[in-house]
């Protein structure tokens, strides 16, 4: 993907970002519907910045939370900002060649892991004092809290727990998927030459 | 169509308002009890989220949404009443655990709040036809090409939801085992998943070229098939909020 590129929001962005929307819905109707222990829900995000960049990535995350916190769940509004992060962080080292090789895929899902609980942990202590919401998660920071850890400590550790495995798992799965996709897609937003009415 | 979406159809003065001014209010009443953290604040907003959806006639379906952060909030009562640092005076105990009155009335601030915020957003959603909303943000200045995004997410996920269920039959007839222990539902996901991300993926080539050739990326000024009108009060309405929102940061800061 050229430079250039990199930072446009084109037609095929913009139509990008409600098909990574339905993706990231589907990833969560799944993992409920098969009862996994994860959240799965970011799929798309994920997919979306692959393929189209940061900004089309960032986008799809905002929307997909705001969205969802009007017609689902308005808890879901307040992370935003971490699904824009996520978007972020996949788009900007995807151009930078974390895709190329299958050690590189794990890192960069783990970084993305860590970086999600990064910009989590600040919300989380805002709104819920430390807390997620995960059965998991919640029981790790009474434990830490009952340590006299400080809460920021706890906190991040009750989003990590969570969150590494989880977004390792997708961005494994978006990876297998990127690059079984037909060349004509990939190439539907890597082109800048595209002519635009 | 009704797709996506909590909007319940009631012909309530709450549900004739303008939608944007509403956004303003759902907005605002919910970041106030968190700018202002007094338990004062928390419940005065409650109490006026539920008197409007009591008047909406919504009152009875703001009840599973908020159902839906029980875990939330018992999690939050269980931590916070029993492992708070601050905790000094036992309130009460249950199988030998105390619970502690400094976290336990943590606890409640931030359930009041969590509370005043889902339903401050129920004010909105339950009352608001996607549509409409998003039409006036594009009418109010919002890009139309967003107000598209937006707009096309509340079509394609039903759409999703329905192709999961036919992919998930379908290849339940082929085969595949989507109950049984974690290692069987585990390898269902991605017989479940790829075909559906695929198909989608493949048909957004097809849909960006139309909505090209519909000329969807043009710069020049859009008409509406719905014309917006704003409401009577709305400016005065959107710019209370906005000083309400402005004042209550202010009042923290120097207090």
């Amino acid at each position: 993907m050229g430079k250039k590129a990199l930072w446009k929001i084109s037609t095929a962005g913009l139509v990008l970002i409600p098909v990574a929307v339905g993706i990231n819905y589907v990833g969560k109707t799944l993992a409920s519907l098969l009862k996994l222990p994860l959240w799965l829900d970011s799929i798309g995000t994920v997919l979306g910045s692959m393929l189209a960049g940061p900004v089309i990535g960032a986008i799809s995350g905002m929307i997909n939370n705001i969205i969802y916190g009007f017609t689902l769940d308005p808890v879901s509004t307040v992370y935003f900002i971490t699904s824009l992060a996520i978007g972020l962080v996949v788009g900007i080292l995807s151009y930078r060649g974390w895709l190329k090789s299958f050690p590189r895929v794990l890192g960069l899902g783990l970084i993305v892991g860590v970086v999600s609980s990064i910009v989590s942990t600040p919300l989380n202590i805002i709104y819920w004092e430390g807390l997620t919401g995960n059965f998991w998660g919640d029981a790790l920071f009474a434990y830490v809290i009952h340590l006299n850890a400080p809460l920021w400590l706890a906190s991040f550790l009750d989003s990590i727990v969570v969150d590494v495995p989880d977004k390792l798992l997708t961005v494994l799965i978006g990876y297998f998927i990127y690059i079984g996709l037909p060349k004509n897609i990939k190439q539907l937003f890597a082109d800048d030459e595209i002519e635009e009415l | 169509m009704n797709g996506m979406g909590l909007y319940e159809e009631r012909n309530t003065w709450v549900h004739r308002s303008d939608p944007v001014t509403k956004l303003f209010y759902g907005i605002t009443v919910s970041a106030i009890p968190y700018i202002l953290p007094y338990m004062g604040v928390a419940a005065f907003f409650l109490c006026l989220n539920i008197l409007l959806l009591v008047l909406a006639k919504v009152f009875k379906k703001i009840l599973p949404i908020l159902f839906l952060s029980f875990f939330l909030m018992l999690s939050i009562v269980i931590v916070h009443g029993i492992f708070h640092p601050d905790n000094r005076t036992p309130l009460f105990s249950a199988g030998g655990i105390h619970f502690y009155r400094e976290g336990l009335s943590l606890a409640a601030l931030l359930i009041i709040r969590l509370l005043n915020m889902i339903c401050g957003f129920g004010v909105v959603v339950l009352t608001t036809k996607p549509d409409l909303l998003v039409n006036g943000l594009v009418q109010t200045g919002l890009s139309p090409r967003i107000g598209y995004v937006i707009h096309s997410v509340f079509r394609i996920i039903p759409q999703m939801a329905a192709t999961v269920n036919k992919i998930k039959d379908a290849q339940r007839a082929r085969g595949v085992e989507t109950e049984g222990n974690l290692l069987t539902r585990a390898k269902a996901l991605f017989p479940l998943l790829v075909p559906v991300i695929m198909s989608s993926l493949i048909a957004t080539k097809e849909r960006t070229m139309a909505l090209e050739l519909r000329g969807f990326g043009s710069k020049g000024k859009r008409t509406f098939l719905k014309e917006y009108e704003e409401g009577r009060y709305s400016r005065q309405a959107r710019w209370f909020f906005l000083l309400l929102l402005f004042g209550s940061a202010v009042w923290r800061v120097l207090i």
